[in-house]
């Protein structure tokens, strides 16, 4: 049998409650705090998960506002490109009327500063911008592609300016006013010059209308494929958003707090430490002491 | 024939064994709270008989021939060892708390924060090149991100240093211990020389090797003579009547002797190897772990930013800042202690080599650092997933000093509990000899007046016949 001593009782009873009060401890901290890890040690493992998926969401973030930006670009590009479309159909109509031998010479001039104008107003619609930056001038997107007036000169690049719309996933925004802008205006100036020419304009019909023709349809190619951008975007923004959504519940999983579970356990950890308390102080108290008489 | 008087010597034995056993028993519940006393009982023996004839032999009583303690040496062998796994363990579970609470992960203010903030901001460039506030937005969160980097760094430094501090102060008591055991030795010797059984001297002197083997592995061996030799992780702490001075240097534990005793010390020896193993193997790799993702992050940086020869060995063309300046490294520095942003808004290269305002290539090379796993002083991880392997390091660190510190110390406690049971004072027990020791105090008082009682019948009534 074992020799029990007060020593071995007081120091038991001390022990115990030492240890109830350290559990009643860390779940206070887990519930005041409202996470299962609090300090990495709690769970190394979850813990390295749970930086994982902050960094994630942090990174799916960063996309979302990415795509919302490339998106917006891409918008701008596109009613750009529409407004060039419907200049382009207007100066398709002058100039098959330029090509109706019944006009006179002021006709064909009037018609002819008309398709300037119009070739002022596609520079304008490819000087569009987007957040301060000229969209159609490839990178160079602090000066203005296109100058107003006679020179046509394109004063951007071809370079192409991309975003990273996920993880190791660029998509092209930009669509350069070299391919859309110059071809239409090339061929409206031509047409102007033929007009002006004096004479029937035998140009008029064949060359002029099927260089603008060629350019009108790079212009549709252009229009095409910034639809299609933005198809991409808008299934790359749902699949970020569904991402981002499975991702959070994932962390939530690994570093939240059961709060309900973790009540329960605190609800029983303080009757546990009640018990050791109250057991403690009847079993410290009495000794023979109390029960020899003198 | 033996004397007439002989009862009253028998009975004069009996009062003095009850006596002292009664003083015994005052002395240990005195004593029941007195930490590290055991408990002794005074060991009795029938005294030398008497001859009183051919083969008779009458019994005179009972001698006190000695106090002794109730102890068991397994037992304090046992305690002392665990209580050494203790020291080690709790001194490890103190120190990665404090380390945990520096690096204060999973947090929205921790490194991993930081660095994701650092990445969001070069996408944000990378959308706008040419943004003076995206720009100056990317260098503040890349001077949070080196603030991050040194404060960290800084403070594993500290705690370094702090370890260097306690473990002096733990061979500071030690050596002080080891002064104490010489003077106990002494003093047993001293006392056995004239026979005494010095027992409270005895439980000073195995308190003073309880404590003393919470800072290493302790072995003592008895010299025969009352005086002991004690062994710190196998270095003579005391021999005899000598005491020596404990020094470390290294993680090499010496002595003071002409020829120095030497030993390697391990990270389980107590308090002194867990001090030796957090300062010399510990906190060093963590720190240096951290170096390299700082080194890592600063050369492939300023690689991609400047130009020159990245992590991977390859020769990188840098970039252009919107002020047209080439060749600006990002950050200064070469570790976690001294990273640092040295580079201004309008030099942060976001375009590439040949680039203009627009330009955003570079910054997108940057972007697509985050998820490089292929950067080789990372050996396989981003250094996001670097960083989060070091946080799981220090966190799986201090879950396994927090578990051998609660084994040690549950196996602490139980085996306190088994010296208690052998050692320990139970004041119901003391009771029970109280009164059993008062009743043999009254019996042989007893025994006494009857023996007074024939001799007076002899002495006063005899002769007296007829008067």
């Amino acid at each position: 049998m074992t020799r029990i001593t007060n020593s071995m009782v007081s120091r038991t009873v001390l022990a115990d409650i030492q240890n109830v009060q350290a559990q009643l401890t860390s779940t206070q901290e887990r519930l005041s705090s409202g996470k299962e890890i609090t300090k990495p040690s709690d769970d190394p493992f979850g813990t390295s998960r749970a930086l994982l998926f902050t960094s994630e969401i942090s990174a799916n973030t960063q996309y979302q506002s990415n795509v919302q930006d490339a998106s917006s670009w891409l918008t701008t590009t596109d009613a750009a490109l529409s407004s060039m479309s419907s200049d382009a159909g207007r100066a398709r109509d002058l100039i098959l009327e330029g090509a109706n031998g019944s006009f006179d010479q002021n006709d064909r001039d009037a018609i002819a500063d008309e398709l300037d104008q119009l070739a002022d107003s596609i520079k304008t619609a490819g000087n569009s911008q987007y957040a301060g930056n000229y969209v159609f001038g490839g990178t160079v997107t602090q000066t203005p592609p296109f100058a107003m007036g006679a020179v046509d000169t394109y004063a951007g690049n071809s370079a192409a300016i991309n975003r990273s719309i996920g993880q190791g996933v660029t998509m092209q925004v930009n669509i350069t006013g070299d391919q859309v802008v110059s071809p239409i205006l090339a061929a409206i100036r031509q047409a102007a010059i033929d007009l002006r020419s004096g004479g029937t304009p035998g140009n008029l019909g064949t060359t002029d209308l099927a260089a603008l023709d060629a350019a009108t349809a790079q212009l549709s190619s252009a229009q095409a494929t910034v639809g299609a951008r933005e198809n991409r975007l808008t299934t790359a923004a749902s699949r970020l958003q569904q991402l981002e959504q499975a991702q959070s519940q994932q962390l939530s999983d690994t570093q939240d707090a059961d709060m309900a579970q973790t009540m329960i356990d605190f609800s029983t950890q303080s009757a546990v430490y009640q018990a050791a308390l109250k057991a403690g102080a009847t079993l410290i108290q009495p000794s023979l002491m109390d029960f020899l008489s003198s | 024939m033996p004397s007439t008087f002989v009862g009253i010597e028998t009975a004069l034995r009996g009062l003095n064994a009850a006596q002292a056993e009664l003083q015994i028993t005052g002395h240990n519940i005195t004593n029941a709270n007195t930490k590290g006393y055991t408990r002794q009982t005074a060991t009795l023996a029938t005294s030398p008989e008497l001859q009183i004839g051919p083969g008779v032999e009458m019994g005179t009583g009972v001698n006190v021939t000695g106090y002794q303690r109730i102890r068991d040496s397994f037992l304090d062998t046992q305690l002392r060892a665990q209580t050494m796994l203790q020291g080690s363990a709790q001194t490890q579970e103190d120190y990665l708390g404090q380390i945990e609470g520096v690096i204060n992960e999973p947090s929205d203010t921790g490194l991993n924060s930081l660095l994701d903030a650092y990445w969001q901001s070069w996408q944000d460039l990378s959308d706008h090149p040419e943004d003076p506030g995206t720009r100056q937005a990317l260098v503040e969160s890349a001077t949070s991100l080196a603030d991050g980097f040194n404060t960290i760094s800084s403070q594993l430094s500290t705690i370094t240093s702090q370890t260097s501090q306690d473990l002096s102060l733990a061979l500071d008591q030690v050596n002080a211990d080891g002064k104490t055991l010489q003077q106990l030795n002494t003093a047993i010797y001293n006392a056995q020389a004239v026979g005494d059984t010095p027992n409270d001297l005895l439980d000073q002197r195995d308190q003073v090797l309880d404590d003393l083997s919470q800072y290493g592995s302790l072995s003592s061996t008895d010299n025969g003579d009352g005086t002991i030799t004690v062994k710190l992780d196998g270095v003579t702490l005391t021999a005899g009547k000598t005491a020596y001075t404990l020094s470390e240097s290294g993680g090499t534990l010496s002595n003071n002797m002409t020829t120095p005793e030497t030993a390697t010390i391990t990270s389980t020896q107590g308090k002194i190897g867990g001090l030796v193993n957090l300062r010399d193997v510990t906190i060093p790799g963590y720190a240096s772990t951290l170096d390299t993702i700082a080194n890592t992050l600063i050369v492939q940086t300023n690689a991609l930013q400047a130009g020159g020869t990245d992590v991977n060995g390859v020769t990188q063309t840098g970039g252009v800042g919107l002020d047209g300046s080439t060749g600006k490294p990002f950050f200064s520095g070469t570790d976690a202690s001294d990273i640092a942003v040295v580079v201004t808004a309008p030099q942060i290269a976001a375009a590439s080599a040949t680039g203009v305002p627009g330009d955003n290539s570079n910054a997108l090379k940057i972007v697509a650092m985050a998820d490089d796993a292929t950067l080789t002083p990372l050996a396989g991880a981003t250094l996001s997933g670097a960083y989060s392997r070091l946080v799981t390091t220090i966190g799986s660190d201090a879950q396994s000093a927090q578990r051998a510190n609660t084994n040690a110390g549950v196996l602490v406690d139980s085996l306190t509990s088994r010296r208690d049971s052998v050692s320990g004072v139970s004041l119901d027990e003391e009771m029970t000899n109280l009164v059993k020791f008062q009743q043999g105090y009254q019996a042989a008082s007893r025994a006494l007046n009857a023996i007074d009682d024939l001799l007076s019948t002899l002495i006063d009534r005899t002769g007296r016949v007829g008067l």
